[in-house]
């Protein structure tokens, strides 16, 4: 409800001609409660910038507000005060009108903020049960029905609660009531879920002037991974994912991960990354009127020796970093960092005795086994193989004489095989045996050629495909 | 500057000093690592005795189809002694229009697939940036790649880069190049029938590798075997095959005897 619908009297809950018939012209839409909740998902995003646990509210808080974990954040701007000044004066900015409080606990804070008279309160601590007494019972965030039943019993304000003998209540009410009551006091815990798990490992930036160009996020960043660095060698970690957040002056945020393969505690590796992560983002990444503040966080953390940090401290010093595997994972996360991750990839074995589905590509190196000198294998493999036609051969079931591949006719001078595969019939019965074949053309050219089927007992007419070519 | 002309000694003292300057200027001098392929015929006919390390190396197959022939060098010059280290080796971009890179193929050639790391890009741009990328960083022990268009400028460009990192950048080329580069040395691959064991099978790849192009030195023609299980080069022995000491090859195959 806002000023202008309280101004014409009307009430949550009215019937729609009971309101039109209140104030006159109204103008009629639909609850669009997923835009509201993608909004709300916004601004919580937005207001990571204060503290990185912010959490919505839920179903049975009203869904229409934000729980700030502001513990150990406010210092940053100078006390709790000005903390809710900023927050107040950003939000009349964005046009939103809000009700703010601090408090304790988030039951305490969500009363005050729905039901003190002023828009904006802090609460010392230890004053929760006074602040709350004066207030209605509905502030304790309960379920209808306890609520009709607390006010058909005669409890109107939370006052008479608290310090009431809890056995009656106990035996008369779900337990809710009592948590409720004490989650508002802080005699129980009440976790909040926050949006984003909030890092271990946070470092943020405020800005006089908001920036826009690439360097100066790029520095920034740097300066907030210097800030982060101590943290992590007093732990003896390093970071293995980090999130850069972008807080524009009109309120979105921009995120950047970065991923990197091996734990680091760099400055300066970190910033490149971010520099390459950027130049791609060129287009995408729209600065608006600029950035006003700038958050790095440490997402996954991981341990790192710290003999390994000495070493690469000193040779960064020297221009020139680490053990080998240090520098290829440098390599590796800035080539990722600037195509994508799945551009820089490895070849990996997979036990399949098919030759399309023994090997994949993927993010790490891995050991191959030895080469069986009895099975060529062609350098290349078409991923799919490729047909050929107008096959002609001695014995259905020998080498070919001729064939022809891409318009081309191949007349075979040597051919050496078959190998003979079987197809896995433990994945598809129907999948025919391969006779292989390699096979060399009259120019020299190496193909390996499969016939699918065996003649006379899985097909009558064999077709002829070529799957890779030889050096 | 006017010329100074200079008394008779004088000059040939000069002549020689410049004579010292110029592989310097050129950046090809003495002391410069190479890479030689381990077979004397052609690392002789190379000004350096083999290939330089810091240098764009250009390989080229003779028509579309050979191109396997092509990779086939590249692979071969990979798994050579001397670049054959725990540091990894650099693919970038993928073979177009003749498969997949296969792992399976390259361990039976003898290349460790895990030391390879596969870049891929979606453009020659992207391909040229990781291309230097991986050089400046000195990680690889050799970069190779392949690169559809290639211009004077960049290639100078590359071979700048990879003379900086003093490693060997290995580009495949399509057929149909021809244009001016600065790359140290351009081959021209085609495919030749494989030497055969007694028992018919393939005991050694064979290519027709001819130099087309190479700074500083001549072009030249070989009948080049490789064994992968040594990891080396030879010459097609010319009582081999009878057949090969006729034809083109024939005189080359002598002397090389």
């Amino acid at each position: 409800m806002n000023a202008a619908a309280e101004a014409e009297d009307l009430a949550i809950g009215d019937t729609l001609a009971d309101a039109r018939a209140k104030a006159g012209l109204l103008q009629v839409h639909a609850a669009d409660p997923l835009a509201d909740d993608a909004a709300l998902r916004r601004l919580a995003l937005w207001a990571t910038r204060y503290t990185p646990a912010v959490a919505l509210w839920g179903e049975e808080s009203g869904a229409d507000g934000l729980f700030l974990d502001i513990t150990g954040a406010s210092h940053l701007f100078g006390g709790e005060e000005k903390l809710l000044d900023d927050l107040a004066h950003r939000l009349a900015r964005f046009g939103l009108p809000a009700r703010l409080a601090i408090a304790e606990t988030a039951g305490t804070a969500w009363a005050l903020a729905r039901f003190h008279p002023s828009p904006s309160v802090i609460l010392p601590a230890g004053q929760e049960s006074e602040a709350l007494s004066p207030l209605p019972v509905a502030a304790l965030r309960l379920l209808p029905e306890t609520r009709t039943t607390l006010r058909r019993l005669g409890f109107k304000r939370i006052g008479a609660l608290i310090d009431r003998p809890r056995a009656p209540f106990a035996a008369r009410f779900e337990k809710e009531l009592l948590r409720r009551l004490d989650q508002a006091l802080g005699h129980a815990p009440e976790p909040l879920a926050p949006i984003v798990p909030p890092p271990v490992y946070h470092s943020l930036r405020y800005l006089l002037e908001p920036v826009f160009i690439q360097e100066a996020v790029v520095a920034i960043a740097t300066r907030l991974m210097r800030d982060i660095v101590h943290a992590l060698v007093r732990d003896g970690v390093g970071a293995r994912s980090l999130r850069l957040a972008l807080y524009r002056v009109d309120g979105k945020v921009k995120t950047i991960d970065i991923g990197l393969t091996r734990p680091t505690r760099s400055p300066d590796h970190v910033a490149r990354l971010i520099d390459l992560k950027l130049d791609r983002m060129t287009e995408t990444l729209d600065a608006g009127f600029g950035f006003e503040a700038l958050g790095l966080a440490v997402t996954v953390a991981e341990r790192m020796d710290a003999r390994q940090t000495e070493l690469s401290s000193l040779s960064e010093a020297a221009g020139d970093a680490g053990t080998t595997d240090e520098r290829c994972a440098k390599l590796v996360d800035s080539l990722r960092q600037r195509l994508g991750p799945r551009c820089v990839r490895w070849l990996a074995p997979v036990a399949s005795h098919l030759p399309e589905r023994a090997e994949t590509r993927c993010a790490e190196a891995s050991s191959w086994p030895a080469p069986d000198e009895a099975r060529p294998r062609p350098l290349l493999l078409f991923a799919r193989a490729e047909p050929a036609d107008n096959v002609t051969a001695l014995v259905p079931e020998g080498p070919p004489r001729r064939f022809r591949w891409r318009s081309v006719m191949h007349g075979v001078a040597r051919a050496q095989g078959p190998e003979r595969i079987a197809g896995e019939w433990w994945r598809n019965t129907q999948a025919p045996t391969r006779d292989y074949y390699l096979v060399e053309d009259e120019a020299g050219r190496r193909f390996w050629l499969y016939r699918e089927g065996l003649f006379g007992r899985e097909t009558a007419l064999p077709r002829w495909f070529v799957h890779g070519l030889f050096a | 500057m006017p010329p100074v002309p200079l008394p008779g000694r004088r000059r040939a003292e000069t002549v020689e000093k410049l004579r010292r300057l110029l592989p310097r200027l050129e950046r090809v001098s003495a002391g410069t690592s190479v890479l030689p392929f381990g077979l004397p015929a052609l690392d002789a006919h190379l000004p350096q005795g083999g290939l330089v390390r810091g240098a764009l190396h250009e390989i080229a197959p003779r028509a579309s189809a050979d191109t396997p022939a092509a990779f086939g060098l590249l692979a071969a010059l990979l798994t050579l002694p001397a670049l054959t280290s725990d540091r990894p080796v650099l693919l970038v971009g993928d073979i177009a229009d003749h498969g997949r890179v296969y792992g399976h193929g390259l361990r039976g050639f003898g290349l460790d697939p895990s030391r390879l790391i596969l870049v891929e890009t979606k453009n020659d741009k992207q391909a040229l940036w990781a291309m230097e990328e991986a050089l400046r960083s000195r990680v690889p022990v050799a970069v190779a790649g392949t690169i559809d268009k290639l211009d004077l400028k960049t290639s100078q460009r590359l071979h700048l880069a990879a003379g900086d990192a003093g490693l060997p950048l290995l580009l495949l080329r399509p057929a149909k190049t021809a244009h001016a580069s600065a790359a140290a040395t351009r081959w021209r691959v085609g495919s030749a029938e494989a030497a055969r064991d007694r028992f018919g099978l393939i005991a050694r790849w064979r290519w027709k590798v001819s130099l087309e192009r190479c700074r500083n030195g001549r072009p030249g023609e070989w009948l080049v075997e490789f064994d992968h299980g040594a990891h080396r080069f030879s010459l097609a022995a010319p009582l081999a095959d009878p057949a090969l000491s006729r034809g083109r090859y024939a005189p080359l195959v002598k002397r090389a005897g």
